[in-house]
Protein backbone atom coordinates (compact mmCIF):
# COMPACT_ATOMS: atom_id res chain seq x y z
CA UNK A 1 0.00 0.00 0.00
CA UNK A 2 1.56 3.66 -0.93
CA UNK A 3 2.04 5.82 2.00
CA UNK A 4 -0.62 8.72 2.38
CA UNK A 5 1.21 11.86 0.93
CA UNK A 6 0.77 15.31 0.41
CA UNK A 7 3.04 15.81 -2.27
CA UNK A 8 1.00 16.41 -4.56
CA UNK A 9 -0.15 19.49 -2.53
CA UNK A 10 2.89 20.67 -2.18
CA UNK A 11 3.60 20.28 -5.61
CA UNK A 12 1.18 22.65 -6.79
CA UNK A 13 2.16 25.40 -4.89
CA UNK A 14 5.96 26.53 -5.41
CA UNK A 15 6.59 28.83 -2.32
CA UNK A 16 5.86 26.04 0.13
CA UNK A 17 7.81 23.33 -2.13
CA UNK A 18 10.68 25.48 -1.82
CA UNK A 19 10.31 25.89 1.32
CA UNK A 20 9.82 22.15 2.47
CA UNK A 21 12.60 21.00 0.03
CA UNK A 22 15.44 21.44 2.27
CA UNK A 23 13.57 20.06 5.31
CA UNK A 24 12.77 16.94 3.30
CA UNK A 25 15.85 16.37 2.14
CA UNK A 26 17.49 16.52 5.97
CA UNK A 27 15.01 13.86 6.73
CA UNK A 28 15.54 11.60 3.71
CA UNK A 29 19.37 11.42 4.46
CA UNK A 30 18.61 11.15 8.32
CA UNK A 31 16.38 8.62 7.77
CA UNK A 32 19.36 6.59 6.63
CA UNK A 33 17.77 4.40 4.02
CA UNK A 34 20.21 5.82 1.58
CA UNK A 35 23.46 5.23 3.31
CA UNK A 36 22.31 0.90 3.78
CA UNK A 37 22.09 1.63 -0.48
CA UNK A 38 18.45 1.30 -0.73
CA UNK A 39 15.77 3.25 -2.13
CA UNK A 40 12.77 4.99 -0.92
CA UNK A 41 10.43 2.25 -2.88
CA UNK A 42 12.20 -0.64 -0.86
CA UNK A 43 10.90 0.27 2.59
CA UNK A 44 6.79 -0.20 0.85
CA UNK A 45 5.73 -3.36 2.83
CA UNK A 46 5.97 -6.42 1.19
CA UNK A 47 2.88 -8.22 3.29
CA UNK A 48 -0.17 -6.72 0.59
CA UNK A 49 -1.49 -8.22 -1.92
CA UNK A 50 -1.23 -4.98 -3.88
CA UNK A 51 2.35 -4.52 -3.49
CA UNK A 52 2.96 -8.44 -4.15
CA UNK A 53 0.87 -8.06 -7.59
CA UNK A 54 2.80 -4.95 -8.07
CA UNK A 55 6.46 -6.80 -7.37
CA UNK A 56 5.39 -9.66 -9.79
CA UNK A 57 5.06 -6.65 -12.33
CA UNK A 58 8.44 -5.61 -11.99
CA UNK A 59 11.19 -6.68 -14.86
CA UNK A 60 13.69 -9.28 -14.46
CA UNK A 61 15.98 -6.56 -13.67
CA UNK A 62 14.60 -4.36 -11.80
CA UNK A 63 13.62 -7.47 -9.32
CA UNK A 64 17.21 -8.54 -9.46
CA UNK A 65 18.11 -5.06 -8.14
CA UNK A 66 15.86 -5.08 -5.65
CA UNK A 67 16.56 -8.27 -3.85
CA UNK A 68 20.13 -7.23 -4.30
CA UNK A 69 19.49 -3.64 -2.27
CA UNK A 70 18.03 -5.70 0.65
CA UNK A 71 20.19 -8.55 0.88
CA UNK A 72 23.00 -5.94 0.89
CA UNK A 73 21.03 -4.01 3.49
CA UNK A 74 20.41 -6.62 5.69
CA UNK A 75 23.98 -7.45 5.94
CA UNK A 76 24.60 -4.25 6.89
CA UNK A 77 22.05 -3.98 9.22
CA UNK A 78 23.59 -6.89 11.18
CA UNK A 79 27.23 -6.17 11.01
CA UNK A 80 25.75 -2.48 12.31
CA UNK A 81 27.43 -0.58 9.54
CA UNK A 82 26.73 1.68 6.70
CA UNK A 83 28.50 1.61 3.12
CA UNK A 84 31.45 3.43 2.03
CA UNK A 85 30.46 6.92 0.92
CA UNK A 86 30.65 6.34 -2.47
CA UNK A 87 28.25 3.48 -2.94
CA UNK A 88 25.21 5.26 -1.01
CA UNK A 89 22.24 5.99 -3.28
CA UNK A 90 22.59 9.24 -4.95
CA UNK A 91 19.56 11.57 -4.70
CA UNK A 92 18.96 11.12 -8.18
CA UNK A 93 19.18 7.11 -8.56
CA UNK A 94 16.10 7.34 -5.70
CA UNK A 95 13.82 6.88 -7.96
CA UNK A 96 10.24 5.12 -7.69
CA UNK A 97 10.12 2.35 -9.46
CA UNK A 98 7.51 0.60 -7.50
CA UNK A 99 4.97 3.14 -6.30
CA UNK A 100 4.03 4.41 -9.99
CA UNK A 101 3.02 0.14 -10.40
CA UNK A 102 1.48 0.10 -7.29
CA UNK A 103 -1.00 3.39 -7.76
CA UNK A 104 -1.63 1.74 -10.86
CA UNK A 105 -2.52 -1.93 -9.38
CA UNK A 106 -4.49 0.46 -7.00
CA UNK A 107 -6.41 2.48 -9.36
CA UNK A 108 -7.51 -0.51 -11.04
CA UNK A 109 -8.84 -1.54 -7.72
CA UNK A 110 -10.85 1.42 -7.20
CA UNK A 111 -12.23 1.62 -10.30
CA UNK A 112 -13.40 -2.21 -10.54
CA UNK A 113 -15.15 -1.08 -6.66
CA UNK A 114 -16.30 1.74 -8.48
CA UNK A 115 -18.48 -0.20 -11.58
CA UNK A 116 -19.04 -3.29 -9.23
CA UNK A 117 -21.19 -0.68 -6.94
CA UNK A 118 -23.01 1.14 -9.54
CA UNK A 119 -26.60 2.83 -8.21
CA UNK A 120 -28.62 3.57 -11.45
CA UNK A 121 -29.44 7.03 -10.76
CA UNK A 122 -33.33 7.83 -10.27
CA UNK A 123 -35.43 8.52 -13.19
CA UNK A 124 -32.80 7.69 -15.85
CA UNK A 125 -34.75 5.15 -17.39
CA UNK B 1 -37.04 -30.73 -60.65
CA UNK B 2 -38.96 -32.44 -57.86
CA UNK B 3 -42.11 -34.87 -59.21
CA UNK B 4 -45.30 -33.27 -57.91
CA UNK B 5 -47.79 -36.24 -57.64
CA UNK B 6 -45.29 -37.07 -54.52
CA UNK B 7 -46.47 -33.50 -52.84
CA UNK B 8 -50.13 -33.01 -51.08
CA UNK B 9 -51.79 -30.27 -52.12
CA UNK B 10 -50.46 -27.55 -49.95
CA UNK B 11 -46.95 -28.13 -50.97
CA UNK B 12 -48.15 -28.21 -54.59
CA UNK B 13 -49.77 -24.47 -54.25
CA UNK B 14 -46.89 -23.58 -52.30
CA UNK B 15 -44.46 -24.70 -55.15
CA UNK B 16 -46.85 -22.61 -57.70
CA UNK B 17 -46.91 -18.89 -55.60
CA UNK B 18 -42.97 -19.58 -55.45
CA UNK B 19 -43.04 -20.47 -58.76
CA UNK B 20 -45.13 -17.18 -59.96
CA UNK B 21 -43.12 -14.88 -57.43
CA UNK B 22 -39.60 -16.49 -59.33
CA UNK B 23 -36.34 -17.93 -57.68
CA UNK B 24 -34.88 -14.81 -58.04
CA UNK B 25 -36.48 -13.30 -55.14
CA UNK B 26 -34.35 -15.19 -52.72
CA UNK B 27 -31.17 -13.28 -53.85
CA UNK B 28 -32.54 -9.86 -53.12
CA UNK B 29 -29.80 -7.08 -53.16
CA UNK B 30 -29.84 -7.28 -49.65
CA UNK B 31 -28.26 -10.34 -49.15
CA UNK B 32 -25.18 -8.69 -50.52
CA UNK B 33 -22.85 -6.24 -48.38
CA UNK B 34 -22.13 -2.82 -50.81
CA UNK B 35 -18.13 -1.38 -50.73
CA UNK B 36 -17.70 1.98 -49.91
CA UNK B 37 -14.95 4.22 -48.39
CA UNK B 38 -15.45 6.51 -45.55
CA UNK B 39 -12.67 9.04 -45.28
CA UNK B 40 -10.14 6.18 -46.45
CA UNK B 41 -11.53 3.63 -44.19
CA UNK B 42 -12.95 0.37 -46.57
CA UNK B 43 -16.66 -0.17 -45.47
CA UNK B 44 -19.16 -2.83 -46.41
CA UNK B 45 -22.26 -2.78 -45.23
CA UNK B 46 -25.77 -4.06 -45.27
CA UNK B 47 -28.81 -2.56 -43.62
CA UNK B 48 -32.00 -5.13 -43.11
CA UNK B 49 -33.24 -2.19 -40.86
CA UNK B 50 -33.67 -4.69 -38.22
CA UNK B 51 -32.61 -3.78 -34.47
CA UNK B 52 -29.74 -5.16 -33.71
CA UNK B 53 -26.51 -4.22 -35.43
CA UNK B 54 -23.27 -6.07 -35.86
CA UNK B 55 -19.90 -4.11 -36.60
CA UNK B 56 -17.05 -5.59 -37.41
CA UNK B 57 -13.13 -4.70 -38.26
CA UNK B 58 -11.74 -7.29 -40.27
CA UNK B 59 -7.87 -6.98 -40.26
CA UNK B 60 -5.85 -8.50 -42.56
CA UNK B 61 -3.43 -10.51 -39.55
CA UNK B 62 -4.90 -14.06 -39.61
CA UNK B 63 -1.99 -16.72 -39.49
CA UNK B 64 -1.47 -16.48 -42.59
CA UNK B 65 0.43 -12.83 -42.52
CA UNK B 66 2.00 -13.11 -39.18
CA UNK B 67 6.03 -12.18 -39.62
CA UNK B 68 6.39 -14.64 -36.18
CA UNK B 69 4.26 -18.02 -34.67
CA UNK B 70 1.91 -17.18 -32.79
CA UNK B 71 1.23 -13.33 -33.19
CA UNK B 72 -2.09 -13.60 -34.62
CA UNK B 73 -3.42 -15.51 -31.62
CA UNK B 74 -1.48 -12.82 -29.66
CA UNK B 75 -3.35 -9.60 -31.19
CA UNK B 76 -6.70 -11.43 -30.86
CA UNK B 77 -5.80 -12.10 -26.95
CA UNK B 78 -4.95 -8.38 -27.08
CA UNK B 79 -8.89 -7.29 -28.11
CA UNK B 80 -10.43 -4.67 -25.72
CA UNK B 81 -7.33 -4.81 -23.33
CA UNK B 82 -6.22 -1.70 -21.48
CA UNK B 83 -6.35 1.35 -24.24
CA UNK B 84 -5.30 4.90 -23.86
CA UNK B 85 -8.24 6.37 -22.78
CA UNK B 86 -9.91 3.38 -20.58
CA UNK B 87 -9.19 0.09 -18.74
CA UNK B 88 -10.36 -3.49 -19.93
CA UNK B 89 -12.38 -3.86 -17.02
CA UNK B 90 -14.36 -0.70 -18.16
CA UNK B 91 -14.60 -1.69 -21.76
CA UNK B 92 -16.23 -4.78 -20.47
CA UNK B 93 -18.38 -3.33 -17.86
CA UNK B 94 -19.96 -0.44 -20.40
CA UNK B 95 -20.67 -2.43 -23.27
CA UNK B 96 -22.76 -4.95 -20.45
CA UNK B 97 -24.30 -1.73 -19.51
CA UNK B 98 -25.59 -1.44 -23.24
CA UNK B 99 -26.31 -5.08 -24.01
CA UNK B 100 -23.46 -5.43 -26.44
CA UNK B 101 -21.67 -8.11 -27.03
CA UNK B 102 -17.42 -8.07 -28.14
CA UNK B 103 -15.72 -11.32 -29.72
CA UNK B 104 -12.38 -11.64 -31.59
CA UNK B 105 -11.70 -14.46 -33.35
CA UNK B 106 -9.17 -15.34 -36.39
CA UNK B 107 -9.32 -17.43 -39.37
CA UNK B 108 -6.09 -17.91 -41.29
CA UNK B 109 -6.50 -15.06 -43.65
CA UNK B 110 -8.04 -12.30 -41.17
CA UNK B 111 -8.56 -10.61 -37.42
CA UNK B 112 -11.94 -9.66 -36.95
CA UNK B 113 -13.12 -7.65 -33.94
CA UNK B 114 -16.59 -7.63 -33.96
CA UNK B 115 -19.62 -6.05 -31.93
CA UNK B 116 -22.91 -6.93 -31.45
CA UNK B 117 -25.47 -4.56 -30.28
CA UNK B 118 -28.91 -2.66 -29.89
CA UNK B 119 -29.51 0.00 -33.26
CA UNK B 120 -29.35 3.15 -31.97
CA UNK B 121 -25.59 2.07 -29.73
CA UNK B 122 -23.52 2.74 -33.46
CA UNK B 123 -21.60 5.94 -31.93
CA UNK B 124 -20.29 4.13 -29.09
CA UNK B 125 -19.43 1.05 -30.48
CA UNK B 126 -17.74 2.70 -33.69
CA UNK B 127 -15.66 4.48 -31.03
CA UNK B 128 -14.84 1.33 -29.17
CA UNK B 129 -13.62 -0.42 -31.85
CA UNK B 130 -11.47 2.23 -33.54
CA UNK B 131 -9.78 3.04 -29.65
CA UNK B 132 -9.21 -0.85 -29.75
CA UNK B 133 -7.46 -1.03 -33.04
CA UNK B 134 -5.52 2.19 -32.71
CA UNK B 135 -4.99 3.14 -28.98
CA UNK B 136 -4.56 -0.21 -27.38
CA UNK B 137 -1.63 -0.40 -25.06
CA UNK B 138 -0.12 -4.03 -25.05
CA UNK B 139 0.91 -3.64 -21.60
CA UNK B 140 3.33 -6.28 -20.12
CA UNK B 141 1.51 -7.26 -16.79
CA UNK B 142 -1.33 -8.19 -18.95
CA UNK B 143 0.35 -10.32 -21.66
CA UNK B 144 1.61 -11.82 -18.49
CA UNK B 145 -1.19 -11.89 -16.37
CA UNK B 146 -3.97 -12.46 -19.04
CA UNK B 147 -3.07 -12.99 -22.54
CA UNK B 148 -0.88 -16.03 -22.02
CA UNK B 149 -3.19 -17.91 -19.79
CA UNK B 150 -5.63 -17.60 -21.97
CA UNK B 151 -3.58 -18.88 -25.22
CA UNK B 152 -2.10 -21.59 -22.91
CA UNK B 153 -6.14 -22.77 -21.95
CA UNK B 154 -7.03 -22.67 -25.84
CA UNK B 155 -3.80 -24.60 -27.20
CA UNK B 156 -4.65 -26.90 -24.84
CA UNK B 157 -8.60 -27.72 -26.45
CA UNK B 158 -7.09 -28.06 -29.93
CA UNK B 159 -7.72 -31.54 -31.04
CA UNK B 160 -7.45 -34.00 -33.19
CA UNK B 161 -9.28 -32.73 -35.89
CA UNK B 162 -7.98 -29.77 -35.52
CA UNK B 163 -4.24 -30.72 -35.61
CA UNK B 164 -5.43 -33.02 -39.06
CA UNK B 165 -6.62 -29.81 -40.55
CA UNK B 166 -3.88 -27.69 -39.77
CA UNK B 167 -1.28 -30.43 -40.71
CA UNK B 168 -3.65 -31.22 -44.08
CA UNK B 169 -2.79 -27.13 -44.79
CA UNK B 170 0.84 -27.44 -44.11
CA UNK B 171 1.37 -29.76 -46.67
CA UNK B 172 -1.15 -28.19 -49.30
CA UNK B 173 0.75 -24.61 -48.71
CA UNK B 174 4.03 -25.18 -46.67
CA UNK B 175 4.11 -21.76 -45.33
CA UNK B 176 1.61 -19.18 -45.19
CA UNK B 177 -1.69 -20.84 -45.07
CA UNK B 178 -0.11 -23.57 -44.31
CA UNK B 179 0.61 -21.93 -40.35
CA UNK B 180 -1.40 -23.20 -38.10
CA UNK B 181 -4.67 -21.86 -36.71
CA UNK B 182 -4.17 -22.10 -33.84
CA UNK B 183 -0.76 -23.47 -32.35
CA UNK B 184 -0.66 -26.36 -30.40
CA UNK B 185 0.73 -27.05 -26.56
CA UNK B 186 3.55 -28.47 -28.89
CA UNK B 187 4.53 -25.68 -30.87
CA UNK B 188 7.20 -23.49 -29.98
CA UNK B 189 5.88 -20.25 -29.82
CA UNK B 190 7.49 -18.38 -26.56
CA UNK B 191 10.15 -17.38 -27.86
CA UNK B 192 8.46 -15.41 -30.90
CA UNK B 193 5.23 -14.34 -28.68
CA UNK B 194 5.24 -11.47 -26.56
CA UNK B 195 3.99 -8.11 -25.95
CA UNK B 196 6.74 -6.33 -27.68
CA UNK B 197 6.39 -8.63 -31.03
CA UNK B 198 2.68 -7.95 -30.67
CA UNK B 199 2.69 -4.32 -30.60
CA UNK B 200 5.06 -4.19 -33.69
CA UNK B 201 2.43 -6.46 -35.35
CA UNK B 202 -0.43 -4.83 -34.61
CA UNK B 203 1.22 -1.52 -35.69
CA UNK B 204 1.81 -3.58 -39.04
CA UNK B 205 -1.67 -4.71 -39.27
CA UNK B 206 -4.31 -2.12 -37.97
CA UNK B 207 -3.46 0.49 -40.57
CA UNK B 208 -6.59 2.13 -42.75
CA UNK B 209 -5.39 0.10 -45.85
CA UNK B 210 -5.10 -3.34 -44.21
CA UNK B 211 -8.41 -3.41 -42.33
CA UNK B 212 -11.64 -3.42 -43.23
CA UNK B 213 -14.88 -2.12 -41.11
CA UNK B 214 -17.88 -4.24 -42.21
CA UNK B 215 -21.36 -3.10 -41.04
CA UNK B 216 -24.68 -5.38 -40.76
CA UNK B 217 -27.99 -3.62 -39.73
CA UNK B 218 -26.22 -0.02 -39.66
CA UNK B 219 -27.43 2.88 -41.62
CA UNK B 220 -25.33 4.49 -44.30
CA UNK B 221 -25.56 7.99 -42.71
CA UNK B 222 -24.76 6.71 -39.16
CA UNK B 223 -21.51 5.20 -40.72
CA UNK B 224 -21.19 8.24 -42.78
CA UNK B 225 -21.20 10.37 -39.71
CA UNK B 226 -19.30 8.26 -36.84
CA UNK B 227 -16.45 6.31 -38.87
CA UNK B 228 -14.64 9.43 -40.07
CA UNK B 229 -14.04 11.07 -36.70
CA UNK B 230 -13.60 7.93 -34.97
CA UNK B 231 -11.11 6.13 -37.21
CA UNK B 232 -9.60 9.45 -37.39
CA UNK B 233 -6.50 8.07 -35.33
CA UNK B 234 -5.86 4.74 -37.58
CA UNK B 235 -2.71 5.30 -39.08
CA UNK B 236 -3.22 5.61 -43.62
CA UNK B 237 0.14 2.85 -43.77
CA UNK B 238 1.13 0.49 -41.23
CA UNK B 239 4.63 0.42 -40.31
CA UNK B 240 6.53 -3.02 -40.39
CA UNK B 241 6.04 -5.60 -42.65
CA UNK B 242 3.44 -8.80 -42.96
CA UNK B 243 4.25 -11.85 -44.34
CA UNK B 244 2.38 -11.25 -47.53
CA UNK B 245 4.16 -14.24 -49.84
CA UNK B 246 1.42 -15.41 -52.62
CA UNK B 247 0.48 -19.25 -51.84
CA UNK B 248 1.23 -21.78 -54.13
CA UNK B 249 -0.25 -25.75 -53.90
CA UNK B 250 2.05 -28.04 -53.02
CA UNK B 251 0.61 -31.55 -51.41
CA UNK B 252 2.14 -34.05 -49.97
CA UNK B 253 1.42 -36.28 -46.76
CA UNK B 254 1.24 -35.84 -43.11
CA UNK B 255 1.11 -38.38 -40.00
CA UNK B 256 0.72 -37.84 -36.43
CA UNK B 257 0.62 -40.14 -33.36
CA UNK B 258 -1.75 -39.18 -30.92
CA UNK B 259 -3.50 -40.62 -28.40
CA UNK B 260 -7.40 -40.88 -28.11
CA UNK B 261 -8.81 -39.28 -30.73
CA UNK B 262 -8.08 -39.70 -34.81
CA UNK B 263 -8.91 -37.65 -37.59
CA UNK B 264 -8.02 -38.21 -41.20
CA UNK B 265 -8.12 -34.85 -43.80
CA UNK B 266 -7.68 -35.30 -47.66
CA UNK B 267 -7.97 -31.98 -49.44
CA UNK B 268 -7.44 -30.84 -52.85
CA UNK B 269 -6.53 -27.82 -54.31
CA UNK B 270 -10.18 -26.18 -54.20
CA UNK B 271 -11.64 -22.50 -55.33
CA UNK B 272 -10.47 -19.51 -53.88
CA UNK B 273 -12.69 -16.41 -52.54
CA UNK B 274 -13.16 -14.87 -56.00
CA UNK B 275 -12.49 -17.14 -58.36
CA UNK B 276 -16.13 -18.78 -60.07
CA UNK B 277 -15.63 -22.15 -60.04
CA UNK B 278 -19.19 -23.10 -58.82
CA UNK B 279 -18.37 -27.28 -59.38
CA UNK B 280 -16.07 -26.82 -56.61
CA UNK B 281 -18.97 -25.84 -54.32
CA UNK B 282 -21.27 -28.10 -55.48
CA UNK B 283 -18.94 -30.72 -55.49
CA UNK B 284 -18.56 -29.91 -52.11
CA UNK B 285 -22.33 -30.03 -51.46
CA UNK B 286 -22.35 -33.33 -53.15
CA UNK B 287 -19.88 -35.14 -50.94
CA UNK B 288 -21.79 -33.39 -48.37
CA UNK B 289 -21.05 -35.31 -44.42
CA UNK B 290 -23.32 -34.89 -41.42
CA UNK B 291 -27.32 -34.94 -42.41
CA UNK B 292 -28.58 -31.70 -42.66
CA UNK B 293 -32.34 -33.86 -42.04
CA UNK B 294 -33.61 -35.55 -39.40
CA UNK B 295 -34.29 -39.66 -39.68
CA UNK B 296 -32.15 -40.03 -42.49
CA UNK B 297 -28.70 -40.32 -43.50
CA UNK B 298 -29.18 -37.84 -46.60
CA UNK B 299 -28.12 -37.94 -49.97
CA UNK B 300 -24.43 -36.93 -49.55
CA UNK B 301 -21.97 -39.16 -50.80
CA UNK B 302 -19.71 -39.10 -47.50
CA UNK B 303 -22.63 -39.45 -45.50
CA UNK B 304 -23.51 -42.37 -46.69
CA UNK B 305 -19.58 -43.59 -47.18
CA UNK B 306 -19.24 -42.61 -43.27
CA UNK B 307 -18.98 -46.67 -41.42
CA UNK B 308 -20.31 -46.47 -37.85
CA UNK B 309 -18.14 -44.52 -35.23
CA UNK B 310 -17.01 -42.18 -37.39
CA UNK B 311 -18.58 -38.79 -38.72
CA UNK B 312 -17.16 -37.07 -42.66
CA UNK B 313 -17.48 -33.85 -43.97
CA UNK B 314 -16.62 -32.03 -47.02
CA UNK B 315 -15.80 -28.24 -46.87
CA UNK B 316 -14.20 -26.37 -49.37
CA UNK B 317 -11.95 -24.09 -47.33
CA UNK B 318 -11.62 -20.89 -49.48
CA UNK B 319 -8.97 -17.81 -49.42
CA UNK B 320 -8.17 -15.29 -51.49
CA UNK B 321 -5.90 -16.74 -53.70
CA UNK B 322 -6.13 -20.18 -53.28
CA UNK B 323 -8.47 -22.89 -52.08
CA UNK B 324 -8.65 -26.40 -50.41
CA UNK B 325 -11.34 -28.92 -50.73
CA UNK B 326 -11.02 -30.78 -47.87
CA UNK B 327 -12.48 -34.29 -46.92
CA UNK B 328 -12.77 -34.48 -43.21
CA UNK B 329 -12.79 -37.45 -41.66
CA UNK B 330 -12.79 -38.09 -37.26
CA UNK B 331 -14.19 -41.22 -35.29
CA UNK B 332 -12.77 -44.68 -34.01
CA UNK B 333 -9.78 -45.42 -35.85
CA UNK B 334 -11.41 -48.49 -37.81
CA UNK B 335 -14.47 -46.73 -38.85
CA UNK B 336 -12.24 -43.60 -40.01
CA UNK B 337 -9.87 -46.02 -42.25
CA UNK B 338 -13.20 -47.28 -43.60
CA UNK B 339 -15.07 -44.04 -44.39
CA UNK B 340 -11.35 -42.63 -46.03
CA UNK B 341 -11.03 -46.13 -48.00
CA UNK B 342 -15.27 -45.41 -49.31
CA UNK B 343 -14.67 -41.60 -49.60
CA UNK B 344 -12.17 -42.10 -52.33
CA UNK B 345 -13.84 -44.79 -53.69
CA UNK B 346 -17.28 -42.27 -54.17
CA UNK B 347 -15.08 -39.76 -55.21
CA UNK B 348 -13.32 -41.88 -58.30
CA UNK B 349 -16.68 -43.33 -59.22
CA UNK B 350 -17.65 -39.20 -59.41
CA UNK B 351 -14.88 -38.89 -61.76
CA UNK B 352 -15.36 -41.78 -63.70
CA UNK B 353 -19.32 -42.28 -63.71
CA UNK B 354 -20.74 -39.15 -62.98
CA UNK B 355 -23.62 -38.65 -61.00
CA UNK B 356 -27.39 -39.16 -61.78
CA UNK B 357 -29.61 -36.18 -62.36
CA UNK B 358 -31.38 -36.24 -59.37
CA UNK B 359 -28.52 -36.18 -57.09
CA UNK B 360 -26.89 -33.42 -58.95
CA UNK B 361 -30.06 -30.74 -58.70
CA UNK B 362 -29.84 -31.91 -54.65
CA UNK B 363 -26.06 -30.67 -54.72
CA UNK B 364 -27.21 -27.66 -56.38
CA UNK B 365 -29.67 -27.08 -53.99
CA UNK B 366 -27.47 -27.72 -50.99
CA UNK B 367 -24.86 -25.76 -52.63
CA UNK B 368 -27.21 -22.74 -52.86
CA UNK B 369 -28.84 -23.19 -49.35
CA UNK B 370 -25.28 -23.23 -47.85
CA UNK B 371 -23.97 -20.14 -49.44
CA UNK B 372 -27.44 -18.10 -48.81
CA UNK B 373 -27.56 -19.34 -44.81
CA UNK B 374 -23.59 -18.45 -44.92
CA UNK B 375 -23.93 -14.84 -45.58
CA UNK B 376 -26.97 -14.34 -43.92
CA UNK B 377 -25.99 -15.26 -40.65
CA UNK B 378 -23.47 -16.40 -38.04
CA UNK B 379 -19.96 -14.50 -38.96
CA UNK B 380 -18.85 -16.04 -42.05
CA UNK B 381 -20.78 -13.30 -44.24
CA UNK B 382 -18.57 -10.68 -41.89
CA UNK B 383 -15.53 -12.47 -42.68
CA UNK B 384 -15.83 -12.82 -46.35
CA UNK B 385 -16.96 -9.44 -47.00
CA UNK B 386 -14.29 -8.14 -45.12
CA UNK B 387 -11.27 -10.30 -46.58
CA UNK B 388 -12.56 -9.84 -49.78
CA UNK B 389 -12.40 -5.72 -49.70
CA UNK B 390 -9.04 -5.52 -48.28
CA UNK B 391 -7.52 -7.95 -50.75
CA UNK B 392 -8.82 -5.43 -53.47
CA UNK B 393 -12.15 -7.67 -54.29
CA UNK B 394 -15.63 -6.66 -54.76
CA UNK B 395 -17.65 -8.60 -52.12
CA UNK B 396 -20.01 -11.92 -52.99
CA UNK B 397 -22.47 -11.04 -55.64
CA UNK B 398 -24.69 -13.77 -54.20
CA UNK B 399 -27.01 -13.49 -57.12
CA UNK B 400 -24.60 -13.62 -59.48
CA UNK B 401 -23.47 -17.09 -57.69
CA UNK B 402 -26.28 -18.58 -57.51
CA UNK B 403 -27.04 -18.43 -61.37
CA UNK B 404 -23.35 -20.17 -61.81
CA UNK B 405 -24.73 -22.89 -59.27
CA UNK B 406 -27.31 -23.95 -61.63
CA UNK B 407 -25.21 -24.44 -65.23
CA UNK B 408 -23.23 -26.99 -63.25
CA UNK B 409 -23.82 -29.94 -65.56
CA UNK B 410 -22.89 -33.39 -64.49
CA UNK B 411 -20.24 -33.60 -67.29
CA UNK B 412 -18.60 -30.49 -65.62
CA UNK B 413 -18.62 -31.92 -61.96
CA UNK B 414 -17.26 -35.39 -63.23
CA UNK B 415 -14.37 -33.36 -65.20
CA UNK B 416 -14.06 -31.31 -61.83
CA UNK B 417 -13.21 -34.74 -59.96
CA UNK B 418 -11.12 -36.07 -62.24
CA UNK B 419 -8.35 -33.31 -62.21
CA UNK B 420 -8.69 -33.63 -58.42
CA UNK B 421 -7.68 -36.98 -58.56
CA UNK B 422 -5.01 -36.63 -61.36
CA UNK B 423 -3.40 -34.13 -59.00
CA UNK B 424 -1.66 -33.96 -56.31
CA UNK B 425 -3.83 -34.14 -52.82
CA UNK B 426 -2.69 -33.34 -49.56
CA UNK B 427 -3.17 -36.08 -46.75
CA UNK B 428 -2.88 -35.68 -42.96
CA UNK B 429 -3.77 -38.63 -40.61
CA UNK B 430 -3.38 -38.07 -36.66
CA UNK B 431 -4.03 -40.35 -33.80
CA UNK B 432 -3.31 -44.53 -34.69
CA UNK B 433 -1.51 -44.59 -37.16
CA UNK B 434 -1.02 -48.61 -36.53
CA UNK B 435 -4.56 -48.24 -38.12
CA UNK B 436 -4.73 -45.10 -40.37
CA UNK B 437 -3.96 -45.46 -43.85
CA UNK B 438 -1.40 -44.26 -45.71
CA UNK B 439 -2.36 -41.77 -48.93
CA UNK B 440 -1.37 -44.38 -50.92
CA UNK B 441 -3.13 -47.07 -50.00
CA UNK B 442 -6.21 -45.20 -50.35
CA UNK B 443 -5.57 -44.60 -54.06
CA UNK B 444 -3.99 -41.07 -53.80
CA UNK B 445 -1.51 -39.41 -55.17
CA UNK B 446 0.77 -37.29 -53.23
Amino acid sequence: MSAPTLVNYVAKRPWLQKLLKPVASWYTNASLYRQMGLKADDLISEENTDVLKALGRLTPKESYDRIYRIRRATQLSLQQKILPKNEWTKPEEDVPYLSPILQAIEAEAKEKQALDTLVPAKGSH
Amino acid sequence: MICRSALSRGSKLALGRQGARGFAAAASPKASYEPTTIAGVKVASRDDNGPTTRLAVVAKAGTRYEPLPGLTVGLEEFAYKNTNKRSALRINREAELLGGQLTAYHTREALVLQASFLREDLPYFTELLAEVVSQTRYTTHEFHEEVKDIIHQKQAKVDASAVALDAAHAVAFHSGLGAPLYPTPSTPIDSYLNEQAVADFAAAAYSKSNIAVVADGASDHGLQKWIEPFFKSVPAQGSGSLNNAASKYHGGEQRISAVGQNSVVIAFPGASLGASSPETAVLAGLLGGESTIKWSPGFSLLSQAAAPGAQARATNYAYSDAGLLAIQINGQSAAVKKTAEAAVKALKSVAESGVPQEVLVKAIAKAKFTLLSGSEVGGVGIVHAGANLIHGGSPLKVAETLKAFESVTGDKLKAAAKALLEGKASVASVGDLHVLPFAEDLGLQV
